[in-house]
């Protein structure tokens, strides 16, 4: 009652919200609601039957599969890799625990340019595993292995950073106790921990996937451009863009900014779910500082 | 079933969190580990669930070493002070989890883990509960789903951490004695951690008095307070005065009481200190004993708390002394009002606190 009164005594009030919310809108509106107005509207230009030409185009199809074979891949390993990363830095000790939460940050301070470049000197002809993927008929580089290594090092943060505070703020006695009652670790895991992390892991996941379909930088080095072969959809954009064929550029790039859109009315989701999530953070806080106290 | 603990010793880094402690809990005893926080007592209760492994020394359970046997194979019921219940699930499958997690050879059918989880819940009072989530319940119903979850399993030992510490004082206090009728009912062994010398002594068939680690002193709660060997113990047990024992040629005195010969002291003539309870100081006419001034009075229920400054102690640090509410009714102490101490018990340790 006394903060729904507040907010609507603060309604005719003061300049400074005002101008404040004007600023907010005019930002969001210039650059983040226009842009992606205009993907829309460029992409629908010619009409749209020409948009469905050029989003039924074969070669854009392949770079859709393309996009959507490596996310298949990319996002299950990093899920894999998160959790078990955000489990052993939450509910263990050990030796060079820092430096393995550092290194898990370190795909967010390289440029992706430089995670390609990396892979190119590891895997690349004159690389230094070339030679030997070269004995073996492996191809890495320029070819859809390098692209999901390139996406996997770009995406890999994005899980394991959205759990590791959960699980820490939420602690080990849940394990223990399932432990203590007869619990495999396995039946653990399971039944305890990952209902625990469940709308936290989702959120992550969706970012990832994001991530890992609109990565452009890293794929772009180690992918070749090879037209038809090793083109994900944000290659393809910027090739159709650099041919000046702008409708399909833009048909193409209204389909990123649909799963955009899709990611972010999951986001929202989530976080209407959340409640729960909240709810058990917060008390998992008010614990450790309880404990700590 | 019994448990032995032979030289059990645990660090975490540079902290030594216990050394060397041997114990022995008897089958059928509530043991209470009693501490500051600090003083290992979680630590060692975590050994012996095997939540944590020693580093050295040994674990036994009924006289077999048990001290590497993985957790799940040690049939302890563990209780965590913040209850730790599976949110995502309802009280009844709480309960229901170790029954359900079994290996298929020994998991009991549906039905048999429906009414054993009901019979569970009635014995917790939380029967009408079964679909509520743990986020529904208050403190004190939660610790109780808590213990239910943990009796499912049948456990030999039931280890509790700081079980009451998250609760209010009124729910403490029934959940304890609710606990130790359940003890009483079911006849298993079970050791809980306090930091609350109330609590064990209330609870507590034996109290085990811990500090930096090591044992301090085992033994039945009036015991421990009666006679404590140190005046750590002394002190962690209850509300004491402190006073400094004076030397007048060969005999001891508090003040102008004359306590014993000085060659009786723990330290034949060095600086001793002697400790006493709010309750063993008489209050009587001013020519009776020590005279003193009253500074306080309050009235605490049943008792009657006074602050005395005695003549030659310094004005800020009062002595606390404790009365029945009859007694102080019959002569209504005042405030400024003169009298005369004399002390019924005392106990006299050297003063840099070691054992007397």
């Amino acid at each position: 009652m006394a903060a729904a009164e507040a907010l609507s005594k603060g309604r005719g009030q003061g300049p400074a919200r005002l101008v404040l919310i004007a600023v907010a809108l005019l930002f969001l509106g210039l650059f983040l609601l226009m842009p992606l107005l205009v993907v829309f509207v460029q992409a629908l230009a010619k009409g749209i039957g020409a948009y469905f030409v050029a989003i039924s185009d074969p070669v854009a199809w392949t770079a859709v599969r393309l996009t959507l074979y490596v996310a298949a891949i990319a996002v299950p390993c990093n899920l894999v890799f998160g959790v078990a990363a955000a489990w052993a830095i939450a509910k263990f000790n050990f030796r060079g625990k820092s430096a393995l939460i550092t290194l898990i940050d370190l795909p967010f301070a390289v440029s992706p340019v430089i995670a390609g470049l990396v892979f190119v000197l590891l895997f690349g002809s004159h690389g230094w595993f070339g030679g030997f993927l070269r004995m073996h008929h492996i191809r890495v580089v320029f070819a859809v292995p390098g692209i999901v290594l390139a996406t996997i090092f770009v995406t890999f943060p994005f899980i394991a950073r959205e759990l590791i505070p959960i699980m820490q703020a939420q602690g080990k006695d849940d394990e223990e106790t399932a432990l203590s009652l007869g619990a495999t670790g396995w039946q653990t895991f399971w039944r305890v921990t990952l209902p625990n992390i469940r709308w936290g892991l989702l959120y992550g996941v969706l970012l990832c996937n994001a991530r890992a379909m609109g990565e452009f930088g890293a794929v772009s080095v180690v992918s070749g451009h090879i037209r038809g072969l090793t083109n994900t959809m944000p290659l393809h954009v910027e090739i159709l863009y650099n041919e000046y064929n702008y409708t399909a550029a833009f048909a193409v790039a209204s389909l990123l900014a649909l799963l955009a859109l899709l990611t972010l009315a999951g986001k929202s989701f989530l976080e209407w779910r959340q409640p729960e999530l909240r709810h058990a953070v917060a008390a998992a806080h008010d614990r450790t500082r309880r404990i700590n106290t | 079933m019994s448990i032995a603990l032979r030289g059990i010793g645990k660090q975490f880094g540079e902290f030594a969190a216990v050394k060397n402690i041997d114990l022995d809990v008897p089958t059928g005893k509530l043991i209470a580990l009693l501490g500051p926080s600090g003083c290992g007592k979680t630590t060692l209760l975590r050994i012996i669930a095997g939540l944590e492994t020693p580093d050295e020394g040994q674990v036994l359970f009924d006289g077999r070493d048990a001290t590497l046997w993985p957790i799940r194979d040690r049939k302890v019921g563990f209780v965590f002070q913040h209850y730790a219940l599976f949110r995502h699930m309802s009280v009844h499958e709480n309960v229901a989890f170790g029954l359900k997690v079994k290996p298929r050879r020994e998991r009991p059918a549906g039905a048999e883990i429906r009414k054993k989880v009901q019979s569970l819940l009635e014995l917790v009072q939380l029967d009408w509960a079964g679909e509520r989530y743990p986020a529904q319940l208050s403190g004190g119903q939660r610790q109780r789903v808590a213990l239910a979850r943990a009796l499912a399993v049948d456990p030999d030992v039931l280890l509790l951490d700081e079980p009451f510490g998250a609760l209010d004082s009124q729910v403490r206090h029934e959940l304890r004695r609710w606990l130790r009728r359940l003890h009483d009912e079911l006849h298993f062994t079970s050791i809980f951690v306090t930091h609350d010398q109330q609590e064990a002594i209330e609870l507590a068939d034996i109290i085990v008095v811990l500090n930096r680690g090591r044992i301090e002193q085992f033994g039945v709660p009036s015991e421990v307070y009666d006679v404590p060997t140190s005046a750590f113990v002394h002190r962690f047990l209850g509300q004491v005065n402190e006073l400094p024992v004076q030397l007048q040629g060969g005999r001891a005195m508090l003040g102008p009481i004359e306590i014993s010969p000085a060659a009786a002291l723990p330290t034949g003539g060095a600086t001793n200190m002697a400790l006493i309870r709010p309750h063993e100081i008489e209050i009587g006419p001013e020519a009776s004993g020590w005279p003193a001034t009253v500074a306080a009075v309050r009235v605490i229920g049943p008792i009657v708390r006074l602050e005395l400054c005695a003549e030659g102690r310094p004005v800020n640090e009062p002595m606390e002394a404790e009365i029945s509410r009859e007694r102080y009714e019959s002569e209504h102490f005042a405030v400024g009002q003169r009298v005369g101490l004399r002390f019924r018990r005392w106990q006299v340790y050297p003063a840099n606190g070691a054992a007397a």
